[in-house]
């Protein structure tokens, strides 16, 4: 048989196909050991080292939080704590939580484990999104404590006539029925005031988390930061 | 065309998530290069047998 042709001959295709399957498995396992390093929480020793983490620990709930451009990366990064002036957190300024700047490591754990467990079981993902899983008929969480709306002079902090984001935001999920948002209004979950406060705890723990910039255009979407 | 690396953490699989060109760059490296590599020696095999 004269001049066989390697593309019609199966060595030349297994080989490749090992190849390229071996190498995969590889690099799939590399990469499932690399995500697990970069996704697993800090601790409070961190944050008082002034170490970045990309979950920083539970109890980043004590520090002011902002969302800002951070002109090297191309998109806004959450800084915790103030800004360095370079784009990093100073982890300094701290931001009263119901009343406390000083959650012990424990309860600030506690807590977000109820809000945790409280948007498993009241399935907010049902309607909202968190960190990228979740369907988007009401709008995204990921970064819901930086909108603006909840802040000072906020259109839904005003609504619940609170002084405060986190509890203008307890309120609001206790009672989202009795407040007029949009079309898609709120129904009332039975959310009790502990669960609220577990659940305005995680919604803050989950902004300090830098997802590179998701969702993209959270900044510039109404109502959101540098929002008009 | 090769834009800063600005990734919170290092990674391999940051600076191969930088943009299309890295990616077709390492694709290329790993699977088009060991096929040439591959087909050349699939090539002699064949001759070698006639």
């Amino acid at each position: 048989m004269a001049n066989k042709s390697v593309w019609s001959d199966n060595r030349f295709w297994q080989r490749s196909a090992a190849w390229v399957t071996g190498f995969a498995s590889v690099l799939l396992i590399w990469l499932t050991f690399d995500t697990s390093a970069q996704i697993s929480m800090g601790n409070d020793a961190d944050l008082q080292n002034g170490v970045t983490k990309r979950v920083p620990g539970p109890t980043v709930i004590n520090y002011k939080i902002t969302y800002e451009m951070s002109q090297k990366r191309g998109h806004e990064v959450p800084i915790i704590g103030g800004n360095d002036g370079k784009g990093m957190s100073l982890f300094q300024e701290k931001e009263t939580f119901f009343g406390r700047d000083d959650w012990s490591e424990e309860e600030a754990a506690e807590l977000l484990h109820l809000g945790k467990l409280g948007t498993q079981a009241k399935n907010c993902m049902n309607c909202h999104t968190l960190l990228g899983n979740g369907a988007y008929y009401a709008p995204d969480l990921t970064k819901a404590w930086l909108d603006p709306a909840w802040g000072p002079n906020g259109s839904m902090q005003a609504m619940t006539g609170k002084d405060t984001k986190e509890e203008a935001m307890a309120e609001f999920l206790q009672h989202p029925s009795q407040y007029p948002t949009h079309e898609r209004m709120m129904p009332n979950l039975g959310i009790t005031a502990e669960e609220a406060k577990g659940i305005v705890a995680f919604l803050k723990h989950m902004s300090s988390i830098d997802t590179n910039g998701f969702p993209r255009n959270f900044a510039k979407i109404q109502g959101a930061v540098h929002g008009k | 065309m090769f834009e800063p690396f600005t990734d919170v953490v290092p990674s391999f699989f940051g600076w191969l998530n930088q943009g299309p060109l890295t990616l077709t760059i390492f694709l290329h490296t790993v699977i088009i290069l060991p096929m040439i590599w591959i087909y050349y020696q699939e090539k002699k095999r064949l001759e070698n047998e006639n």
